[in-house]
């Protein structure tokens, strides 16, 4: 039991997320099922609108599910109140969007260490960790601007430095190269890699670019209109 | 979230939002001022009428009279006439060996003509004790005060000297003739008899203010001198006639005694002695309760009056407050997105309320002392040049008041707060990160 959940960092079982929206029903999320080994990249791939970020914002605790199950990293989200998300957000996983979500309002390194904050970590050491981050992406010379004075490969790696600080198993990528050119797209690319290859981090990317997924991924799962679509080549 | 990183991020939101949240500083500031001004004009009124009455000497002062005298006749009295003693020099001397007491006098008042170079001068004459010197119940005397008990001096009202002298302060060092009607015991049992007397008088001083903050029978006289000479002067007085009809002859007796206590605590103790020695007795200390009442009332008012704009500036903080909620949405979005609890955003929106509060009491505080300064400032003027009245502290603003205010101020805001932040966490965190 323990060597399963140490095996396996994500399991979804039969998991759905449905809404109403006006009188009709949406099923963004339909009886989904799939696992992902730890240490693992893997692409979750779909056209928009097949329901991709609504599975990772249920990863991410950010949305709750309407029925069936996920587990990430040993958490069984499904059971948790939204304090022991928020603790799981701050612990477990780490998120990257594809419009980079800093605070205009703060430097760099301010965003990086926001999550800190919130996970409460020691005040002493805490801009060692910041600039270590920063310095891993290659940013720390850049540590006091605001992200509106940055590019857009330079604000996606703060963000994926902000996403590592508090050292989380799972690194959730929503379409994280999608505001990118395609020279920064492959810079955050490599970055992402490097970190799994390296620190062992499993990550879950979203991509509507099979090429990308194709090219970085070793799993793969395709969704459309909610569900998963079976048997296509890379899905275990 | 700890205390340092809510209060470093609230410093943070603050700041960039600039312009706004200083004017609703302002408005919170102008609030607390508003209060602080009239509360601080209400504890002031009530110490400046605390003085008042303190100068009066009406808290340790306790007036004796026989149960006999007219004014407390009472024909379905429980007592009969016979039981109702006089106040002899027996009864001043049992008084005055009742603990904490300080001096018994009685009020001698008579009728007079005082002789200033040649001119007479029809006035009201009034014995005025040795210990009205300390008490403070004698303000701003020009010149000096009796020199002792029973000095044959005697201090004017400053507007009865102008009678005298075009500048009144000449009369000072002058002496003076009293021309008075003197008692003298009869020769037949039950009577006395009626004689014309002079004494001569140095003026030692002017007074401005009626004596014992003009409460007293005494205080509208226009000559004193100390009570001891003019017990000694058997100045004839109104209630003569009536302690002729009544007292054992020979036997001086007196209608009133003002009995003088060390201080106001003994004063309900020696009231309830003298009532024991079946004498009527009566202080202030009742008039002093409805007072203290009356304050509270008013302070209350004030209070609230006060409050009316801090409630007004309680809600430029809800408004300034929502509108960052609407502003920050997305930023809301990311802090839950990289691990914010429900709970740490609204600790925030707290956070920055009270920031708010406590930055806005400061400065209110401070300016409600400089309004409280400037109404005390234009109040004096007005008393002086208006009515001719001396300066007073109208106004005071005790550390409690700025404290109570920074903390109301603080509460309030916090209170403002409640809304806004419960809003602020509630807000869907997928849904914040959506919006642009």
């Amino acid at each position: 039991m323990s060597e399963q959940m140490i095996a396996t960092a994500i399991e979804a079982r039969r998991a759905s997320r449905h809404y109403a929206m006006g009188e009709n029903q949406v099923r963004a999320v339909d009886d989904v099922s799939f696992t992902i080994p730890a240490g693992e990249f893997a692409a979750l791939l779909g056209p928009s609108g097949s329901g991709k970020s609504t599975l990772l914002n249920l990863l991410a605790g950010l949305d709750r599910l309407t029925s069936g199950g996920l587990s990430v990293d040993g958490h069984e989200l499904g059971a948790m109140d939204s304090e022991a998300l928020a603790r799981y957000r701050r612990h477990t996983v780490g998120m990257i969007f594809q419009s980079f979500n800093l605070v205009p309002a703060m430097t760099l390194a301010d965003n990086v260490e926001l999550p800190l904050r919130f996970a409460e970590a020691p005040r002493a050491g805490r801009s060692e960790r910041v600039m270590e981050l920063l310095h891993s992406v290659g940013l720390e010379k850049r540590a006091q601007h605001k992200p509106s004075e940055l590019s857009g490969g330079e604000q996606q790696r703060a963000a994926i430095a902000r996403a590592l600080v508090n050292r989380p198993r799972v690194l959730l990528a929503d379409e994280p190269t999608g505001n990118l050119d395609t020279r920064n797209g492959q810079e955050v690319m490599t970055l992402l890699s490097e970190l799994n290859a390296n620190t062992g981090v499993t990550i879950l990317m979203v991509t509507h670019d099979p090429a990308l997924a194709s090219r970085y991924a070793r799993q793969q799962l395709h969704m459309a209109d909610g569900r998963l679509i079976p048997n296509v080549e890379g899905a275990r | 979230m700890k205390r340092q990183d809510l209060f470093e991020l609230a410093g943070r939101n603050m700041r960039n939002a600039r312009l706004r949240n200083a004017l609703t500083i302002l408005g919170i500031a102008v609030g607390v001022a508003s209060l602080v001004a009239t509360c601080s004009l209400g504890i002031g009124l009530q110490n400046f009428a605390n003085r008042q009455l303190m100068r009066s000497g009406m808290f340790q002062t306790v007036f004796v009279t026989s149960r006999q005298d007219v004014r407390n006749m009472d024909e379905n009295a429980e007592t009969k006439p016979d039981e109702q003693p006089q106040i002899t020099g027996e009864t001043r001397a049992r008084i005055a060996a009742l603990p904490g007491v300080e001096e018994v006098a009685p009020e001698v008042r008579a009728t007079a003509e005082v002789v200033y170079n040649g001119q007479p001068q029809f006035t009201l004459l009034a014995g005025l004790p040795q210990s009205a010197r300390d008490e403070d119940s004698v303000e701003k005397v020009q010149g000096r005060f009796f020199s002792g008990p029973n000095a044959d001096e005697v201090l004017l009202q400053r507007d009865f000297a102008k009678k005298l002298e075009s500048d009144p302060a000449n009369v000072i060092g002058k002496s003076v003739t009293i021309r008075y009607a003197e008692r003298q015991s009869g020769e037949a049992e039950g009577s006395f008899s009626i004689e014309r007397h002079e004494k001569a008088f140095v003026i030692v001083g002017l007074l401005d203010e009626q004596p014992f903050g003009g409460m007293r029978m005494i205080s509208r006289a226009r000559v004193f001198l100390p009570t001891a000479t003019a017990e000694q002067m058997n100045l004839m007085q109104p209630a003569d006639t009536q302690q002729l009809v009544r007292s054992t002859p020979g036997q001086k007796t007196y209608s009133m005694l003002t009995v003088r206590m060390k201080s106001a605590a003994y004063a309900e103790q020696v009231e309830d002695a003298v009532k024991k020695m079946n004498f009527s007795a009566y202080s202030y200390l009742d008039a002093a309760r409805s007072m203290r009442r009356f304050f509270a009332v008013l302070d209350m008012f004030l209070f609230l009056f006060g409050s009316l704009a801090l409630v007004v500036a309680s809600l430029a903080i809800v408004n300034t407050l929502v509108m960052a909620v609407l502003e920050r949405r997305r930023e809301i979005g990311i802090m839950k997105a990289v691990g914010a609890s429900d709970r740490d955003v609204q600790r925030l929106f707290f956070a920055e309320a009270a920031t708010m509060g406590l930055i806005g009491g400061l400065l209110g505080v401070a300016l409600g002392w400089f309004i409280g300064r400037a109404i005390n400032f234009g109040g004096n003027v007005y008393l002086s040049h208006t009515m001719h009245l001396p300066k007073e502290n109208l106004w005071s603003v005790p550390v409690w008041l700025g404290l109570a205010a920074v903390v109301f101020a603080v509460a309030v805001s916090v209170l403002a707060g409640l809304y806004p932040a419960a809003r602020a966490a509630r807000l869907d965190p997928v849904q914040s990160l959506r919006y642009e």
